[in-house]
């Protein structure tokens, strides 16, 4: 091995507030060769963002850079005099974040920041060269027609496409080192996966090093030749990753391990069961109407869920899964009754909803539940805990020694101490918060509960404690579940059918096994490539990743909407846009050419 | 095309608001006590005279239909004619009903465009010095928070905005002009005038100014693009000018905007103090003598004047911040 | 960026327990030096306007030739115990300025109150409601923030009696629109925020959500700014009182003491400067407190604190 560009020695950073300090990075030590991707693995908390920071120095108040060196090319950063800084930072080093909608200034061109900042660290370079610059990573980091996307400003992107003009910004200047801070933690599955494969391929290309970092091992997996985990501050372990994954040496690693949620390897998935419907989704449809930009009185109609049907039966989970912009949260409204279908129809216990009065209505309500994401901003802050649980039994007009009664059991089943009963919701963790929004929906003995990403705030432990809570309620009082989620694996685990959806429409509903091992919908192969794993995924990417993104639900393509994405679309799907279609079993996919074996599928486009 | 649609239903809009304010401001001066019959011609007059004279304006009739045939005429842009004020300019209080010289009233819209220019360059030279002094303390302040910038922003935004305008209008005129003979007061003859009420309705707009600025600054500077500006290898300098104060300047156009009104409060009272021939002025006069034509006049003009600087606050804001295009 | 200290402060103890953002705001509030400097000197000014007029032998209407423009304190000639001197019909021009006080605080805090109670309902309504009702109330609140509220108030009392419940009454109806549309623009923010909705699922009717729910949450933050209100209407019941238009003589105001005593400025500065310097004092306070809790505020809101 050659010099390292990177060697960082006993870096430590502190937390100072007041009297308080706290050690954030902890002493910290490793190198980074030329060319070679760094993987950096550490839970939320772990100290791993402020140690990114710390490697370019911006670290300021309450943080403080207690010590060490990070020697960058020869040069220690953390002893630079200001030019020598700025001759570095943005120049020798790009930092791409968390946040790409936020990483450029919201009202101004991309490609003009993006100039703006290559002419800021190398002045020596003209506008026109600049520019010329810029415009041929646009097109390396596959953007659509770059020439005009350059004019464009950040808030026209997508989150995918964002993040893809931030790494032609840190790459721009030709760094010999990026630190990717995070980079897939705010985008979809298929992505996120885009992403990486783009940089993997950028990487082999421009010779410069990665410190690639994520909370997901999976995720650094599929990049990173060498990986760091990190623990409250200190690098526990370090090896090769395929080493970590495989045999890990520090019990904390082991933890990590073991907290990623099989997928293929050793599952048992739930099996289909039989019971009653519960809830019945017939041909739902939903439209918004969105004025056109610049337009007098024009409106763009957002087909957000078409013709979506379903059942669920009694003790059943029901999974439905899709990335943003599908539709799942319009369909969680609808379902919830917060909004009404503007065609089609939903019926619950075989009554249409649209049918009752008002005052059956409230009273039909009784029996859905629907359990939010946001554990924060769900239940009312200025609120005791009791008075909270009994707040849905004093809507349905119980009175308040009952509804008392039955507030303190639901807290006891729920798992809530007494004693918090007449506190606030104030400094409650996010699974507490969410066991008390648990506890006021069953204080109505519902027959059904709408879970809409109910868990995706909690961390694994905490959704674990909670997953077994679920099962046990549905033991004991015989619940559906309609769980509504990104999470593959988690569907995985609980769901014993899964419906997938696709711009407002469901494009396979199956069952768990089928699903998850012999999909009929190109799209959800696709899901399945995206999901990042350790095992050996039985979707490879090279042959099932998606390209692009999804159209605009404004301007669906005509025929299969899935058309225009579709590694095996053909003449016919220009003009059907093919319903549910059945096949084996109670499954169905929306696809011509369901029966076609994957293995005969033209090989995915590969960037 | 773009921005004609957007002009389109921007006026539409104003139309309708100033439709309400002439609902509203013509209904309660007649719902009020005070026969404007009678003031017209004269406390002394015998009730036929002003009987007379309310069939002669129209006042007999019911007030639905004064408001649809007021309506007509402003369409037209006919404000009407005041009830006190001749051709000539100067004010009548209590003339007498045989006063011959009574029957050339002023037409209304003459009246107000006759004044206007004067509290134009009033509140230009006033927004002009209330910019100079609370931009850079604003943006100093919210580059700054918690630090000395921000504490006397905060210090001088609290005393400009606990000083009520008459009493520093008289106690500048007692310092500045009587004592040490500095700047004219009272009346208008020549720019000079302009001046003093100039300092004091800046005082009355820097507090304003300030507090927006300051959180508004000291918001965009927590954005992400912002603190990862450095990191992107951008001068603290460049971050700044090119991007931090183009971003906080749209609430502060917005809030020029909305507190139009609040500026227009303070010239009427000022105007008064130095006795200074403007709108306000006109106003309050119109007030004291019953003017009821001037006085919805004046209101109509200033919301129509409202509604068309909003638009064009709303489309400053929208060269500089494109998302905010609709 | 916050995010990082955030992340980093994670597994610090959390000491608050159980306070709402409400309590959490006026500790952080009276924790600051301008709040406190306010506090204790309109404290003070309040306490003096209550009680100093009750002790005190003399009568602020009462005319006494024997002791008329006498200068306030420093200057060669002032007599105890007329600290800020006599006006010219010798009344003491500090007890004057407490009865001011007295009923400019009245009348600043009625109007706010009533302002804040009628525009937040109306506001509050609008956002969680929308569709036309919505509607309706923000193009009158448009309407009626383009006319000058000076310009109705004057009109208005320009052409009716000017009593003290007149007065409450135009200048509460006038300063309406701003509380409905910042109360608007937070009710619709809340309107899809998780623990209303939720409340819709479990059936609660729309004005269950808005009085028991929305108002706690929303309202405390709007009434930490309506402090600065209460000075701003303040010096709007002066303007009146200047203009004729306010609680009429004998009664002493701000504005009607001030502008009786402008004739006199050249002989006898005080009368007229004292009042207003009074008032700007007393201001200064009370914007100090507001301002103080508008910053806790908006830190509590970022979630800072």
């Amino acid at each position: 091995m050659t010099d390292p560009i990177l060697a960082v020695s006993n870096l430590s950073v502190d937390l100072k507030r007041e009297d308080r300090k706290r050690r954030i990075v902890d002493n910290v030590s490793f190198s980074l060769a030329r060319g070679e991707v760094l993987g950096l693995v550490g839970e939320a908390g772990s100290g791993k963002s402020v140690l990114a920071r710390a490697l370019v120095r911006a670290i300021a108040p309450p943080l403080d850079i207690a010590g060490g060196k990070v020697v960058f090319e020869g040069r220690d950063i953390l002893t630079l005099n200001p030019r020598g800084l700025a001759s570095v930072r943005g120049n020798r080093i790009g930092f791409i974040g968390a946040n790409p909608m936020g990483s450029l200034d919201p009202r101004l061109p991309i490609g003009n920041q993006i100039v703006e900042k290559l002419r800021c660290v190398q002045p020596g370079i003209g506008r026109t060269e600049a520019r010329e610059k810029v415009l041929d990573l646009l097109g390396r980091v596959r953007i659509p027609s770059p020439s005009a996307r350059f004019h464009e400003a950040p808030f026209q992107f997508s989150g995918g496409m964002m993040q893809r003009v931030m790494i032609v910004d840190a790459l721009a200047s030709d760094p010999s080192l990026v630190i990717a801070d995070n980079i897939t933690q705010p985008l979809d599955v298929t992505v996120a996966a885009q992403i990486i494969r783009l940089i993997d391929n950028l990487r082999q290309s421009l010779d410069t090093a990665f410190l690639f970092i994520s909370s997901s091992l999976p995720v650094v997996a599929q990049i990173a030749e060498r990986t760091l985990v990190m623990q409250r501050g200190r690098i526990v372990e370090e090896g090769r990753t395929a080493d970590l994954a495989t045999n890990p040496q520090q019990t904390y690693t082991q933890t990590l391990l073991s907290r990623i949620p099989p997928i293929w390897r050793d599952v048992t998935a739930p099996v289909a069961t039989t019971g009653e419907p519960v809830l019945t989704v017939d041909n739902v449809l939903r439209t918004y109407l969105v004025r056109r930009r610049g337009s007098f009185n024009a409106y763009n109609e957002v087909k957000a869920v078409r013709d979506v049907s379903f059942t669920v039966k009694a003790g059943e989970n029901f999974g439905i899964v899709g990335e943003s912009g599908c539709g799942k949260s319009t369909l969680t409204r609808l379902l919830a009754w917060l909004e009404q279908p503007d065609g089609g129809r939903i019926a619950f216990l075989g009554k249409d909803l649209s049918h009752l009065s008002a005052r059956s209505l409230t009273e039909m309500r009784k029996s859905f539940q629907l359990l939010l994401q946001d554990p924060y901003g769900s239940l009312p802050a200025g609120m005791p805990l009791r008075r909270m649980i009994e707040e849905p039994l004093l809507i349905h007009g119980i009175d308040r020694t009952e509804a008392a009664r039955r507030a303190q059991e639901a807290m006891a089943e729920v798992g809530l101490d007494a004693e918090l009963a007449e506190r606030l919701p104030v400094g409650l963790s996010a699974g507490q918060r969410q066991r008390i929004n648990i506890a006021r929906a069953l204080v109505l003995k519902p027959r059904l509960l709408i879970l809409d990403e109910t868990l995706s705030a909690l961390d694994q432990v905490e959704q674990a404690e909670l997953l077994d809570l679920f099962t046990r309620l549905q033991a004991t009082h015989g619940f559906s579940y309609v769980f509504i989620s990104h999470d593959l694996a988690l569907v995985r685990r609980m769901c014993h059918r899964i419906a997938v959806m696709y711009l407002g429409r469901i494009v396979e509903l199956a069952d768990n096994t089928t699903l998850f091992e012999h999909p009929h919908h190109p799209y959800t192969r696709a899901l399945l490539s995206a999901m990042p794993t350790l095992e050996d995924n039985r979707f490879p990417r090279p042959r099932y990743l998606l390209d692009g993104e999804p159209p605009s639900p404004i301007d669906l393509p005509l025929g299969c909407s899935f058309r225009s994405r579709c590694p095996r679309a053909e003449r016919d799907c220009e003009k059907t846009d093919p319903p549910l279609l059945s096949l084996a079993g109670d499954n169905y996919a929306a696809c011509l050419h369901r029966h076609m074996a994957p293995h005969e599928e033209e090989v995915a486009n590969v960037e | 095309m773009f921005v004609l649609s957007f002009l389109l239903r921007r006026l539409l809009q104003g139309a309708l608001i100033i439709l309400l304010v002439t609902f509203i401001i013509f209904t309660l001066l007649r719902v009020v006590p005070g026969d404007p019959a009678r003031l017209i011609v004269g406390g002394m007059a015998p009730d036929e005279v002003v009987a007379m004279k309310a069939k002669e304006l129209g006042l007999d009739r019911p007030i639905p239909m004064q408001f649809v045939s007021y309506l007509g005429d402003i369409v037209t842009g006919d404000l009407g004619t005041s009830f006190v004020r001749p051709k000539s300019g100067a004010s009548l209080g209590g003339a007498s009903f045989d006063d011959a010289t009574r029957e050339e009233r002023a037409k209304v819209l003459d009246l107000i465009l006759g004044t206007l220019p004067m509290t134009l360059q009033l509140a230009a030279v006033a927004l002009a010095l209330a910019l100079l002094v609370a931009v850079p303390l604003g943006t100093l302040g919210g580059l700054y928070p918690g630090r000395w910038p921000d504490k006397l922003a905060l210090a001088i935004g609290s005393i400009c905005v606990s000083t009520p305008n008459f009493w520093l209008g008289i106690v500048l005129t007692l310092l500045l002009s009587v004592k040490l003979k500095l700047l004219p007061a009272i009346g208008y003859r020549g720019f000079s005038y302009t001046i003093l009420p100039a300092i004091v309705l800046a005082v009355e707009i820097v507090p304003f100014i300030l507090r927006t600025l300051t959180v508004s600054v000291a918001q965009v500077m927590r954005e992400d693009f912002i603190q990862l500006a450095p990191i992107r290898g951008l001068s603290r300098s460049r971050t700044i000018l090119h991007h931090a104060l183009g971003n906080s300047a749209i609430p502060l156009i917005n809030l020029l905007g909305v507190q139009l009104g609040m500026l227009l409060g303070g010239v009427l009272v000022i105007e008064f103090i130095f006795d200074y021939p403007g709108l306000g002025l006109l106003t309050i006069n119109a007030v004291l003598q019953r003017d009821f034509p001037l006085i919805q006049g004046i209101a109509i003009f200033i919301s129509v004047m409202f509604v068309m600087i909003n638009v064009l606050v709303d489309l400053i804001a929208m060269t500089i911040d494109p998302r905010l295009e609709y | 960026m916050a995010d990082i200290v955030q992340e980093a402060a994670v597994p610090l103890p959390v000491a608050k327990r159980g306070v709402t953002p409400t309590r959490r705001m006026l500790q952080i509030a009276s924790a600051r030096t301008d709040f406190r400097i306010g506090f204790i000197g309109f404290g003070l000014l309040v306490m003096l306007a209550i009680f100093l007029p009750l002790v005190s032998s003399i009568d602020p209407t009462k005319i006494a030739y024997s002791s008329k423009l006498l200068p306030p304190f420093p200057a060669e000639g002032w007599k105890w115990p007329y600290l800020l001197g006599t006006d010219q019909l010798g009344r003491d021009v500090l007890l004057r300025c407490l009865v001011g006080l007295r009923y400019s605080l009245m009348i600043g805090i009625t109007t706010v109150v009533l302002m804040f109670v009628v525009g937040c309902s109306l506001g509050l309504y609008a956002g969680l409601r929308g569709g036309w009702v919505d509607a309706v109330i923000m193009r009158l609140t448009d309407a009626q923030l383009s006319i000058p509220m000076i310009i109705l108030a004057i009109t208005i009392l320009g052409v009716s009696r000017p009593t003290v419940p007149a007065i409450i009454l135009v200048l509460g109806l006038s300063g309406w629109p701003l509380y409905a549309r910042v109360a608007r623009s937070v009710a619709l923010g809340e309107r899809n925020r998780g623990y209303v909705l939720g409340e819709r699922v479990l059936g609660a009717s729309d004005l269950r959500i808005m009085l028991l729910f929305v108002a706690p949450v929303v309202l405390p933050p709007i009434a930490f700014v309506a402090v600065l209100d209460i000075a701003r209407m303040m010096i709007f019941e002066a303007i009146l009182g200047f203009l004729g238009l306010g609680v009429q003589p004998p009664t002493p105001t701000f504005g009607n003491v001030i502008a009786d005593a402008r004739k006199y400025l050249l002989n006898a500065w005080w009368i007229a400067t004292m009042p207003g310097l009074f008032m700007l004092v007393s201001l200064t306070c009370l914007n100090l407190m507001g301002s103080a809790l508008e910053r806790a505020r908006n830190a509590v809101l970022r979630g800072e604190a």
